[in-house]
């Protein structure tokens, strides 16, 4: 992905200079047409098309907003209820996740989304321990990390 | 047993260049709005300060072989010419100069000496916050 960035920031300048036209629209002019090209070439990579990786940080950012939304509503509901029928609980959450900066966005997610907390990661990284306000059941709060946050980060960092 | 701050040094990996750069834009603010060589300063000695809660003394060391008293004595050192190069001119001491260049890139820029002397207070701070922290943490 940073080659490709790269390559089309320099194919970019290439037109700058091909078309002796040094202002800021004929970089973005020679960007769009790097671009064409990239995804004309796409093949010769071995990685993906960078413009897929952007994309799914897009869906990524709007995931997070939906579940920012409604785990506010819960945690609302939680607090204007009069009875606090709550169970919190600690459970550990096995990851498939390697890469540092993979651990430290699942975990900053995971802890921005009210009702659930990372409080520790474990020493060899593939287990985080979190706190959640109300869980039921806690396979099902799992799986829902799994298959919202989790599955978005490795559509992101897939090569 | 230590714990596993896998996020913390994620963390500061990322914020410590933003605060670098905001000390930076700071510094050079600091001439018609908030800002200028004492803040910009302390923010530059902050993302260090940064640096040393995520990793350990040695560590950063590595990642910046720097004497800080060395750091300090070149900001006086800096400030005091600047102050005095006046005196060669015959005007009175700490009077500055500015004029506008043409420069390459930048257009017309007016430059004026009291950013070296500010400059030279950038350093001061740096050097004097580096020196007390590093003395009170290395102590066993």
């Amino acid at each position: 992905m940073p080659k490709q960035i790269l390559l089309n920031f320099f194919l970019a300048l290439l037109w700058m200079f091909l078309t002796v036209n040094y202002s800021l629209t004929a970089l973005i002019i020679g960007y769009l047409l790097g671009l064409g090209l990239l995804f004309m070439m796409r093949r010769f990579f071995k990685e993906r098309f960078y413009l897929e990786r952007v994309w799914a940080v897009i869906v990524l950012f709007f995931i997070f907003q939906r579940e920012l939304l409604l785990s506010n509503i819960q945690v609302l509901m939680l607090v204007l209820r009069p009875r606090l029928t709550i169970k919190p609980a600690i459970f550990a959450l096995e990851t498939d996740l390697k890469e540092d900066w993979e651990i430290t966005l699942l975990s900053s997610l995971i802890t921005l989304t009210p009702g659930t907390l990372v409080i520790d990661v474990s020493h060899d990284q593939k287990t985080l321990y979190i706190h959640a306000l109300d869980v039921s059941d806690i396979d099902e709060a799992i799986h829902s990390i799994k298959t919202t946050f989790e599955k978005a980060i490795i559509e992101v960092s897939r090569p | 047993m230590k714990t596993n701050d896998v996020i913390l040094k994620t963390g500061t990996k990322v914020v410590s260049f933003m605060i670098f750069l905001f000390s930076i834009h700071i510094f050079f603010a600091g001439h018609y709005t908030p800002g200028g060589g004492f803040v910009g300063g302390l923010l530059a000695s902050s993302a260090i300060v940064l640096l040393l809660l995520a990793f350990d003394i040695k560590t950063v060391k590595k990642i910046l072989p720097v004497n800080y008293i060395t750091i300090t004595a070149a900001g006086i050192i800096i400030s005091i010419l600047t102050a005095s190069a006046a005196v060669f001119f015959n005007k009175s001491f700490f009077t500055h100069f500015f004029d506008y260049f043409h420069l390459p890139l930048l257009g017309k820029t007016s430059l004026h000496t009291a950013t070296l002397f500010d400059l030279g207070v950038y350093l001061v701070v740096v050097g004097v916050t580096m020196t007390i922290i590093q003395t009170i943490g290395e102590d066993e």
